[in-house]
């Protein structure tokens, strides 16, 4: 029998039963990446164990270096970008933070670099889901993409490569721990001509070192220049939101799976309550939705830069009494969390209330009824704004 | 949609398991299927959790499974430990791995199945005992259940399997049909796929006000003992203390304990380490000078900087002066003769007397010790240290008749058991013309060494020793004090010269010759008294039986040298006379060919050729000629030299130190001069020494095992030793890498 299975939902694609962290590790190959520095770390290291494994056996065909820490990962990853190659690693939490300073460097040398997260907290040590590393690196210039499902980081990382040479930024493709990491799922694999005919060879960047050419990168700037090296990159993360869009309707139409920088589910005129998620959570709360015919559901695919304009037109029918349920499975040691911060910031001036619940963090398990309690309380209302529910 | 949840330990295969599951799922009718684990800690042997959702509509849950349709348990045990039934669907059911039947577990109040995985997987080689890897036999037993094409499981196990596809498709097709339980109707859990998820209760409040208060510390703490965290229960591999046998001991063949003398030496208990010796091996002094030293060839310390001088230790032990040897009573009517005092003859008679027996040695020469006595000169062997040890047998009973020449036949009657230890006295022939021109070796060792005849050997005479062994050396040596200038000739290389290395060293500094690939061809008469001694040169050739390169003549290399005495050292055989006319083979043990009295043998006469060899064949001899008389079975003992490996070892956390080499005395004249050469090691010398013992495969109390584990749950005892506590042992073997010498297994 053969192990995969070809259907006419998806012309040019095999069904396959397979783990997030596979799914990743799979879409580099299908993006023919020609460099992958890494490290490993939990619960990141069957991404990298996978690409190892297909390197050695000649599937992918990219240069493998184990480095010794995860600094010198995303340093080598900065390297070999600049030289030209297509670059792809993965992290996860203390790796992630480690790598923090480079991060910085890699986005402003304009590398359209794509890394996977599988997010970790850092302490107190846990090495379960949780998005606080990933969220925390939000100001390093990085642009990330956060994946409900299996099938949705694989064409997550194919759409990533697009906007990253696009616009000469690197990408970060955040997944769930364990949940997403480590969970084996329906994903369709789309055959290698369907992604080289969306994604072309990699294009020189506007950095990439030319031998005939030598130059030295990366000097002091004195301050009377420093504005001129950050308009431009100013510039191309404005444009972030559309070109993302754009290369997502391009994907839907290659490859037939639909995809946004947000998703609004049931958001209407009759919506009360609106539960703004990322990643996996989602999926529980898609189910618990349907027995809820006023509330609806807004997943944030796209998260930095922030998708303002998507998000404002998708609420843009809610009545002015509906309320902003935001789910946080992170710790950003303010008041409120990441995504409230966001939403509140977007959302700045217009009539809709947010509450704030900080559910799941540390990878704690949040079951259909965690999500209905969580609509209880936002339906109750109050004046507490932001409550932990676990 | 369906759900699965499963109960296993980290290390049984679940994980895999399930992800097989949701591919199976996936194939038998394009279900949507979800299958993740729930890791606690990362540890081999802790309870973990996999779940499994299998749904024709898309799973809108990323959850773990709170209400499963079937609970699949891949360790009995952890139906004690963990709260495994917990939130069963009514009507869902319990699937065990168990040699019990379903009946044993009625008290669970679910629909109970049973199969014996683990028995099945062992059978099929899946996995050891400590851990059987029953994922295969799981996944079988669970498509018996859902009523699923198991070929589609069989296929899908072949191939997502890290190893042994074979293997774990039939456990998986053997699980399939030996599952036992009620009688349902096929694919009974099947119709569960059109049940929906319950409700569960839900909150209506926030957690907010359920955290305990601020205490000063945002992070996990333990205050508590250890103790009360007890993880003995994830053990799937047990650790435990072993005493695995060293180089030195499995190479002893006296079969000493070289680790445990060495050992008590280190601690200054010289009698107690005298004592450890004397069980297996009466003869220290002198082995401690003249043995090769099998244990010190073999020991591991050699890979690290120099192995342990073991026999300058025992040499201290042997003349340690301890207790005088008490006298054995007699015990047994039976009387037993032995022929010869050499080293194989006097242990066997010492032995049988410390079990009871009237033992009488018959020794043809006027003194006791066989080649000891007569083979070994006194520059390397004083007499006043061979007599001590023979002194010390004489006193523990066994009585040895001097000057007595006898045979077999003679003693019939007389004693019940009669061991024959004649030795190998005789000196091999050259086989070469004019044989008689030359001087036999061990007849000129044994007259100089009894009579001081020194067979006209005059100073100043030139003397050619042909051979290469210890024999060969010794009577260089021996001719050099009697002031003549000896060369030997050996037809091999010195790489390939039986003598013991030190030896042919110490003739060398003294002024010995050597003259390598060299063989002799004949003798004349030359007038003056001299002899005429024709050569030729060799060259080494293809390696023979004993694996070292045979010696083959060079054609028209031939030449004759003028020497005063050639003497011949080239091998040595037994003198028959003891065994009368009896047409026998000498060996070791019960010999046949004699009918009026059992005879046995021992020694060099044998097998072996050193005084080590010569002393444990006198061991077992012994222990045959006792089982004879009381007519028990008679098993040889293994002589096995398994046992602590170089590889085996953690040569880290050793630090290196210099060997402690015995002192040598050096004379500018050694005329005249048969003063020992060696004059052994000082005490202080000694016990340092005695502390570079490596303890392979035994422990030694260092601690390593405690430093390093992880639990805390090894502990030193009152007195001193190590304990592992099971309580708290994981198993997880950290123990066992770091221990130094290999003292930890599982």
């Amino acid at each position: 029998m053969n192990s995969t299975i070809a259907n006419k939902k998806y012309p040019r694609h095999r069904q396959k039963v397979m783990k997030g962290n596979f799914a990743a590790a799979e879409a580099a190959r299908l993006c023919r990446v020609d460099f992958v520095p890494s490290y490993p770390i939990t619960p990141q290291t069957s991404i990298v164990e996978r690409i190892a494994e297909m390197v050695s056996t000649g599937e992918m065909d990219a240069t493998y270096i184990n480095m010794d820490s995860e600094h010198s990962v995303f340093a080598a990853a900065k390297g070999a970008s600049l030289a030209g190659a297509r670059v792809f690693t993965a992290t996860a939490g203390q790796g992630l933070f480690y790598a923090h300073e480079v991060l910085h460097a890699i986005a402003h040398l304009r590398l359209p670099i794509v890394a996977c997260n599988v997010g970790r907290p850092s302490f107190p040590w846990n090495i379960w889901s949780d998005q606080s590393d990933s969220l925390s690196q939000r100001d390093t210039g990085w642009v990330q993409f956060y994946g409900e499902s299996s099938q949705e980081v694989l064409d997550t990382v194919i759409q990533a490569y697009r906007l990253a040479e696009a616009l000469d930024l690197p990408v970060l493709v955040v997944l769930d721990a364990f949940y997403q990491s480590h969970t084996s799922e329906n994903v369709w694999m789309p055959d290698q001509d369907l992604v080289d005919a969306f994604l072309p060879a990699k294009r020189p960047g506007v950095t990439a070192i030319d031998m005939d050419h030598p130059q030295a990168i990366g000097g002091l700037v004195p301050p009377e220049h420093y504005g001129k090296f950050n308009y431009n990159y100013w510039k191309a993360a404005c444009e972030v939101e559309e070109i993302a869009e754009q290369i997502a309707t391009e994907f839907t139409q290659q490859f037939g799976r639909s995809y946004h920088n947000v998703e609004a589910v049931n958001i209407g005129p009759q919506t009360k309550i609106v539960l703004v998620t990322v990643s996996s959570i989602t999926t529980t709360a898609r189910g618990v939705i349907r027995e809820h015919p006023d509330v609806g559901l807004l997943k944030l695919r796209l998260f930095k830069p922030f998708p303002k304009m998507t998000v404002l037109d998708a609420l843009r029918d809610l009545p002015p009494d509906a309320r902003l349920a935001v789910m946080e499975r992170n710790f950003m040691g303010d008041r409120e969390g990441a995504l409230f911060q966001e939403m509140q910031r977007a959302l700045y001036q217009r009539p809709l209330e947010i509450m704030d619940f900080y559910a799941g963090v540390g990878g704690k398990d949040v079951p259909p009824a965690t999500v209905t309690r969580i609509i209880e309380l936002a339906k109750k209302g109050g004046t507490q704004q932001v409550m932990w529910v676990e | 949609m369906l759900e699965v949840r499963g109960h296993a330990r980290g290390g049984q295969g679940m994980v895999t398991a399930f992800e097989i599951l949701a591919k199976v799922f996936s194939r038998l009718d394009q279900f949507n299927v979800q299958a993740f684990p729930a890791f606690g800690v990362e540890r081999t042997g802790a309870p973990i959790q996999a779940f499994l959702r299998v749904a024709r509509e898309a799973i809108l849950n990323r959850s773990n499974v709170y209400q499963p349709h079937l609970i699949v348990v891949f360790d009995e045990s952890l139906l004690q430990q963990v709260p495994v039934l917990e939130g069963i669907k009514p009507g869902g059911a319990l699937l065990i791995n168990t040699e019990r039947p379903s009946s044993a577990f009625a008290e669970t109040g679910a629909k109970v199945f049973t199969v014996p995985a683990t028995r099945i997987s062992l059978d099929f080689g899946l996995g050891v005992k400590s851990l059987p890897i029953v994922n295969a036999a799981m996944i079988g037993a669970v498509m018996r259940l859902t009523g699923g094409d198991l070929n589609i499981a069989l296929e899908a196990i072949r191939d997502n399997v890290p190893g042994k596809p074979d293997a774990n498709a039939h456990a998986a097709d053997a699980a399939y049909d030996a599952l036992e339980g009620p009688h349902m109707p096929d694919a009974f859990l099947l119709q569960m796929l059109a049940e929906d998820q319950s409700a569960a209760p839900v909150l209506t409040e926030p957690a907010n006000e359920h955290y305990p208060a601020y205490s000063g510390l945002d992070a996990p703490a333990w205050s508590e003992p250890m103790s009360k965290n007890k993880t003995g229960n994830w053990r799937l591999n047990t650790p435990v203390y072993l005493n695995k046998r060293p180089p030195c001991n499995s190479n002893c063949p006296a079969g000493t304990d070289v680790r445990e003398f060495v050992k008590l030496a280190s601690e200054q208990r010289f009698a107690e380490a005298l004592h450890v010796i004397y069980a297996h091996n009466p003869f220290p002094s002198v082995c401690g000078r003249v043995c090769p030293h099998f244990c010190e060839q073999h020991c591991n310390r050699n890979e690290l900087d120099g192995g342990v001088n073991i026999g300058a230790i025992e040499r201290f032990l042997g003349d340690f002066p301890g207790d005088a040897p008490p006298l054995r009573p007699v015990l047994h009517e039976e009387r037993i003769a032995v022929i010869g005092s050499g080293p194989a003859g006097l242990t066997a008679a010492l032995r049988l007397r410390e079990q009871g027996y009237a033992v009488t040695v018959f020794e043809a020469m006027p003194q006791a010790g066989g080649m000891m006595r007569v083979g070994i000169p006194k520059f390397r062997l004083p007499d006043a240290a061979l007599d001590r040890e023979i002194d010390r047998i004489r006193q523990a009973g066994v009585e040895i008749v001097l000057n007595r020449k006898v045979s077999v036949p003679e003693l019939a009657g007389a004693f019940e058991a009669v061991i024959v230890a004649a030795g190998a006295h005789l000196g091999s022939a050259m086989h070469i013309q004019n044989e008689h021109l030359a001087l036999e070796g061990l007849t000129f060792l044994r007259g100089f060494k009894l009579q001081g005849e020194r067979c006209g050997i005059q100073a100043g005479d030139e003397i050619a020793v042909i051979g290469g062994g210890n024999t060969a050396i010794d009577v260089a040596r021996t001719a050099l004090r009697l002031g003549a200038k000896p060369t030997i000739y050996y037809r091999r290389t010195g790489k390939e010269m039986p003598a013991i290395a030190q030896e042919v060293r110490e003739a060398q500094a003294e002024g010995v010759g050597f003259e390598f690939l060299i063989a002799p061809l004949s003798m004349q008469e030359a007038p003056g008294g001299k002899t005429l001694l024709s050569l030729t040169r060799m060259e080494l050739g293809d390696p023979d039986q004993s694996g070292r390169r045979r010696p083959v003549p060079v054609a028209g290399s031939e030449f004759t040298i003028p020497t005063d005495k050639v003497i011949a050292a080239i091998g040595q055989f037994t003198d028959r006379a003891a065994f009368g006319e009896a047409v026998c083979k000498a060996a070791q043990g019960q010999m046949e060919g004699f009918d009026a009295i059992p005879v046995f043998g021992a020694g060099d006469m044998a097998w072996g050729g050193t005084v080590a060899e010569a002393v444990g064949s006198g061991n077992d001899v012994a222990l045959e000629v006792q089982a004879f008389l009381r007519k028990q079975p008679y098993q040889p003992p293994l002589r096995e030299n398994a046992g602590v490996l170089p590889g085996m070892m953690n040569y880290n956390y050793y630090m290196p130190s210099v060997r402690h080499e015995g002192l040598e005395r050096h004379s500018h004249n050694l005329t005249g001069d048969f003063a020992e050469v060696n004059t052994g090691i000082t005490e202080a010398d000694l016990t340092a020494e005695a502390a570079r013992c490596l303890h392979c495969g035994d422990c030694f109390r260092c601690g390593n095992c405690m430093n390093y584990c992880p639990d805390a749950a090894i502990l030193m005892d009152e007195e001193g030793r190590l304990r592992i506590d099971y309580d708290y042992c994981k198993g997880c073997g950290i123990c066992v890498q770091e221990c130094p010498c290999s003292a930890i297994d599982f």
